[in-house]
């Protein structure tokens, strides 16, 4: 029982590491910051969960609850740095043009009206 | 105002519990002071009542959570599968998006159940229309525009399916949009 655990739980990290080693690779390898904000949101957010599920597997039940937290606050609050990070690139004409096959918030938003505060 | 207090109280105890949990050590001393720092950041905060923005359907909600857990592990898959086989030559696309969700608490909710669909993030998002605008990498499971487009409307409305409100009579039409 103990050993399947223990498998269990070093799959699940070596899984989870592999995930944010692949995050970090897009973040170094992609283009533009909206580009690193979909490999830092989602290969990151992952791995961060396997690695938090191969942990809580290794300590008694009652640590599972701290932990079961961390992962509901990553899930609620990466999306939310996502978008404010993209919102901002797009605004200050940061995105890498050339990798764009369309942009539909040119129409609404074109490159001279651009500005990093600015409201609708 | 007692009709407010009674609507507060599933955000009490939330954050109550969360307290408790936080501490890890449910003694008398974490359980009471809990209740009173709930109470505190209740008084002092004024959040938006939620409660009967959504009409939970909990199958449906059960089916969208099993969903997006498989999106979430796709999309990590995929997006890690673009970092070495494209990088810096990656495809991408700005689509748009328009919602049926209606109210703050649904926007929100599909804004997240957007971004952790493969290969999109939401970069805009427009309140007053309705629309999200979303950057999608052109990878894998979604290589066109259009059929991105397409996979995230139909998330959406699987969404709005799970928690969209019921349509109230007693509401008139214009009261239906609740602006943020």
């Amino acid at each position: 029982m103990n050993t399947a655990l223990d498998v269990a739980s070093a799959l699940l990290l070596i899984a989870g590491a592999v995930f944010c080693l692949l995050a970090s690779v897009g973040v170094l390898r992609f283009p533009d910051a909206v580009g690193r904000q979909h490999a830092a949101a989602k290969a990151q957010t992952l791995g961060l969960l396997l690695i938090l599920l191969g942990a809580a597997l290794q300590n008694a039940p009652r640590y599972a609850v701290p932990l079961a937290l961390v992962a509901l606050f990553q899930l609620l609050t990466i999306p939310v740095t996502g978008q404010i990070v993209g919102r901002t690139a797009y605004r200050t004409s940061a995105l890498a043009e050339e990798s764009l096959t369309e942009d539909a918030l040119a129409r609404r938003l074109p490159p001279e009206e651009r500005r990093p505060g600015q409201d609708d | 105002m007692n009709r407010s207090l009674l609507r507060r109280l599933p955000s009490l105890l939330w954050l109550w519990l969360l307290w408790i949990l936080l501490w890890s050590t449910p003694s008398p001393l974490v359980v009471l002071g809990g209740l009173l720092v709930a109470v505190a950041v209740l008084a002092v905060s004024r959040f938006p009542e939620v409660s009967r923005q959504i009409t939970v359907r909990p199958l449906r909600l059960l089916a969208l959570c099993v969903r997006m857990t498989g999106n979430l592990v796709v999309s990590a898959a995929a997006v890690g599968w673009a970092a070495l086989r494209h990088g810096p030559r990656v495809r991408a696309a700005i689509v748009e998006l328009p919602l049926d969700a209606d109210t703050d608490l649904l926007v929100t909710l599909a804004t997240l159940v957007t971004n952790v669909s493969p290969g999109s993030l939401v970069l805009e998002i427009d309140r007053h229309r309705g629309v999200l605008y979303v950057h999608v990498l052109l990878v894998a499971a979604s290589g066109e525009p259009e059929e991105a487009r397409r996979k995230l409307l139909a998330t959406e409305r699987r969404l709005v399916a799970a928690l969209g409100r019921r349509p109230d009579p007693s509401t008139s039409p214009t009261s239906r949009k609740d602006d943020a």
